[in-house]
């Protein structure tokens, strides 16, 4: 209890600092998360239970967790490999490459999202080479599939490249002298290495895709049980004016966002208690 | 150095020790060069490709509608209203966060980056409930003349909402990382408290800054669930870019919309090219880690 | 091992960091590569480890041709400035990483391993450290691991990059005793970088000095002492 609520310190403007902070946070995002909370308790465990538990909700649910987790391990693969090349290797236009890994951050999702469609139907780009094989992409999960990489992709590189850039050679010339071959000091020195900031990029990845919506509903199709995302969910039901079912279903996605954070912060103590830097 | 001798022809076929084989790298490479050219290339190439599908004139000529023009003045003032907020946000906050110790900083610092792991659909549903007609207070507002939801205040909240962390985030491990010596310098010296955040602070966090307010910039005019649900769509009023992108693809005016969004797209590549003249010019005073 | 440094030069583009070199070190010895930064001493010593490859000349070791012999066949055991351990392991997996990466054929079975690391633990008198992580010891401990990991693979010499460059005066004088006692059990040709001089006299049978990537003498360190051989060696050891 010695502990003071906060230290004196000779700085300025603690007033106006924390008065700002404050208030814009609960304006802006406390009060309404609030709101969204208390109609949720209004509307009772039981009432959120009833609408999540139905076949249509369910499966929206299911299918945006699952396809978020095969996109976020997509990206976790390819986002290691992205960052080592990038930090690694010299190439001609490794530049460009190293700033289009942003690009899906600063395209607008509904850009991605009409254009990642235009490519993949039936009659785009890609759609037709994999039509010669019987493939449909656009209007199925691997449309969905592939958005969500789109908007994934940045997550784990961004982690992952400044500990790359951080490994000591020594550490792993001291591999080599001790015998191991390059790839037993890729496996057990390297990749041990980057877990931590991997396993990071990743949740935030994947966090990034259960709650996905502008990039994902033009290829998705949309169909009931089959294509149809969790957010869509919400949509509907506030174009109906169903407000407490978008609520319910709101808050069990809002649930699973928090779960999610709490996992990137025990990873992150996890990381820190055992090798001592993040 | 005359007596380097160079004739016993060094083993050329030794590597250093720390690198793959180049078979390897020259696969990790074409791995990476493929992989962004599919998922990231492609489509950016294709937004221009369709937008210009019937030529120059008719993609000008869609962008020259009343809707697109009403959608484009609506973006750019959402984002020149919440920008600067946010801006202002980010800096008090990162003020408050590095300058001053106190009891729950961390889980402050949770509850500042919130919006990254919320749903932007989701994230709009909590204005509408808030600030929606049968809310107690959306109800009293809308008596009184003062509309949230499906007007511009609900779209200007969600906006603020999404990217709410953006300059926060960059400032805070800079400031960090800067510390409290110089600022204290300053004071002892006599300068007032503002005079030393216009003076001191300011420049030693200017490209910081423009780097956060630059991201932040970037999704505020490209958000597009958070505002679908906020904004109501009515064309001419609450309709932004994004938006309408999406009315025009479902009409099946795929011209216009694709003309719409390589704006949005040549906007991301414009933000692209000044974050990495950024990085290259002033890394010393960016955060070591970009995770946004 | 009897190590031999047949006429080897190291130039990185245009630059050369080692003129030919030459330089017989006797098996057994305990030899100091010292020198101002700058003087070729841990480019000399990177390419006895195989972590560099000599531009030209040659390495014997006990006679045979060395010079291509890639760093993981060499059996070096080399300590780093920076111990460079491996951080997310214990300290038990940091020794025994050398036998643990040995292929299925020739790896001994893990209770081997067990009792090679114990030994090695006692060696270093750090007997009970095994379970912990680099990140909770003192400097001087994580020297002394790093030269326990070094000495697991069984290496035909040992190499130190400044070893006790990063650890404070007091520890510094209980380490190099350590290296000492290390080397007379082990029996192994030992060579250390150092910038100290007087480290390097104290500790080595065998001091080669060397500035700007030459060799400016070679000798036991009383008649370095006694008989320095150019204005740069007399100004370096009076320093």
């Amino acid at each position: 209890m010695g502990r003071p609520l906060i230290h004196r310190s000779p700085m300025p403007g603690l007033g106006l600092s924390m008065g700002i902070t404050l208030t814009m946070l609960s304006l802006v995002v406390l009060l309404p998360i609030g709101a969204l909370l208390l109609k949720g308790a209004n509307y009772g465990l039981a009432g959120i239970w009833e609408t999540v538990n139905r076949e249509r909700v369910w499966a929206a649910l299911f299918l945006s967790f699952r396809l978020s987790l095969f996109a976020a391990l997509f990206n976790l693969v390819f986002g290691v490999l992205l960052a080592w090349v990038l930090v690694r290797y010299r190439f001609p236009g490794r530049r460009i490459l190293d700033a289009a890994v942003d690009l899906p951050f600063a395209l607008p999702t509904a850009v991605a999202g009409i254009s990642l469609t235009a490519l993949y139907a039936p009659n785009g780009f890609f759609g037709q080479l994999a039509g010669e094989i019987g493939w449909k992409i656009a209007y199925t999960q691997w449309g969905i599939f592939i958005a969500l990489v789109f908007v994934g992709l940045p997550f784990v590189t961004r982690t992952v490249q400044p500990v790359v850039e951080e490994i000591e050679r020594e550490v792993e010339e001291a591999s080599a002298t001790l015998g191991a071959s390059r790839f037993h000091t890729i496996r057990h020195v390297i990749l041990p290495m980057l877990t931590p900031a991997a396993l990071t990029g990743f949740a935030l990845a994947l966090a990034r895709a259960v709650g996905e919506y502008g990039s994902v509903i033009f290829i998705a199709g949309n169909i009931p049980l089959v294509t149809e995302i969790a957010p869509l969910l919400i949509i509907i039901q506030l174009e109906e004016f169903n407000y407490d079912a978008a609520a319910a279903i709101g808050i069990a996605m809002l649930l699973i966002s928090f779960a999610m954070l709490l996992v990137i912060n025990l990873i992150q103590v996890w990381s820190r208690r055992r090798i001592g830097y993040v | 150095m005359s007596d380097i001798t160079v004739t016993k022809g060094a083993p050329a076929r030794f590597r250093a020790t720390t690198e793959e084989s180049p078979l390897a790298r020259w696969a990790m490479i074409a791995a990476a060069v493929l992989g962004l050219g599919i998922l990231v290339f492609a489509p950016l190439i294709a937004v221009f490709v369709e937008a210009l599908a019937q030529g120059v004139a008719a993609s000008l000529a869609s962008l020259a509608t009343r809707d697109a023009q009403e959608a484009i003045k609506l973006t750019l003032t959402i984002a020149a209203i919440s920008v600067p907020l946010n801006a202002i946000f980010g800096v008090a906050a990162a003020w408050f966060i590095t300058k001053f110790d106190f009891r729950g900083k961390a889980f402050l610092i949770t509850l500042i980056d919130l919006p990254f792991s919320v749903s932007p659909v989701v994230a709009g549903l909590c204005i509408v409930l808030m600030f929606g007609t049968n809310s107690f207070v959306g109800g009293w507002l809308v008596a009184n003349g003062y509309p949230i939801v499906f007007a511009m205040p609900g779209i200007i909240l969600a906006t603020m909402f999404v990217t709410f962390p953006f300059v926060a985030r960059e400032l805070i491990p800079v400031m960090i990382e800067q510390g409290r010596a110089e600022e204290e310098a300053a004071l002892t010296l006599g300068a007032s408290g503002w005079r030393t955040f216009w003076t001191v602070t300011i420049p030693n966090i200017r490209w910081a800054l423009l780097y956060g307010v630059l991201l932040c910039n970037a999704r505020a005019m490209g958000e597009f669930g958070a505002v679908a649900v906020v904004s109501g769509k009515i064309r001419g009023q609450t309709a932004t870019m994004p938006t309408t992108i999406e009315m025009l693809y479902q009409e099946y005016l795929s011209v216009a919309a694709f003309s719409l969004a390589a704006v949005l797209a040549l906007l991301a590549l414009v933000t692209l090219l000044l974050k990495t003249a950024l990085e290259i010019r002033h890394a010393d005073q960016l955060a070591a880690t970009h995770r946004h | 091992m009897h190590i031999e440094i047949d006429e080897i030069s190291k130039s990185f583009g245009t630059t050369a960091a080692l003129h030919p070199v030459s330089l017989s070190l006797p098996s057994g010895a305990l030899v100091a590569l010292l020198g101002p930064s700058g003087s070729g001493k841990t480019t000399l010593l990177r390419i006895l480890g195989g972590l560099e490859f000599p531009t030209s000349g040659r390495v014997m070791f006990d006679g045979q041709d060395a010079t291509g012999l890639s760093v993981q066949d060499r059996r070096a055991g080399f300590v780093f400035q920076s111990y460079a351990l491996f951080r997310h392991m214990t300290v038990f997996d940091n020794i025994a990483y050398g036998l643990n990466a040995r292929p299925r054929a020739s790896r001994p079975t893990k209770a081997e391993i067990a009792r090679r690391v114990t030994k090695l633990l006692e060696l270093i008198q750090l007997p009970d450290i095994g379970a912990r992580y680099p990140s909770q010891l003192s400097g001087g401990q994580r020297q002394r691991v790093a030269l326990a990991r070094a000495l697991a693979i069984e290496p035909r010499m040992l190499l130190l990059d400044e070893p006790f460059g990063a650890l404070d005066a007091k520890v510094r004088k209980e380490l190099r005793q350590g290296l000492r006692d290390i080397h007379d059990t082990t029996g192994l040709t030992t060579v250390f970088v150092t910038h100290d001089q007087e480290e390097a006299m104290e500790l080595a049978d065998l001091v080669v000095v060397m500035s700007m990537g030459r060799i400016e003498q070679i000798g036991k360190p009383q008649d370095i002492r006694a008989r320095p051989a150019t204005p740069f060696v007399r100004e370096f050891i009076s320093a």
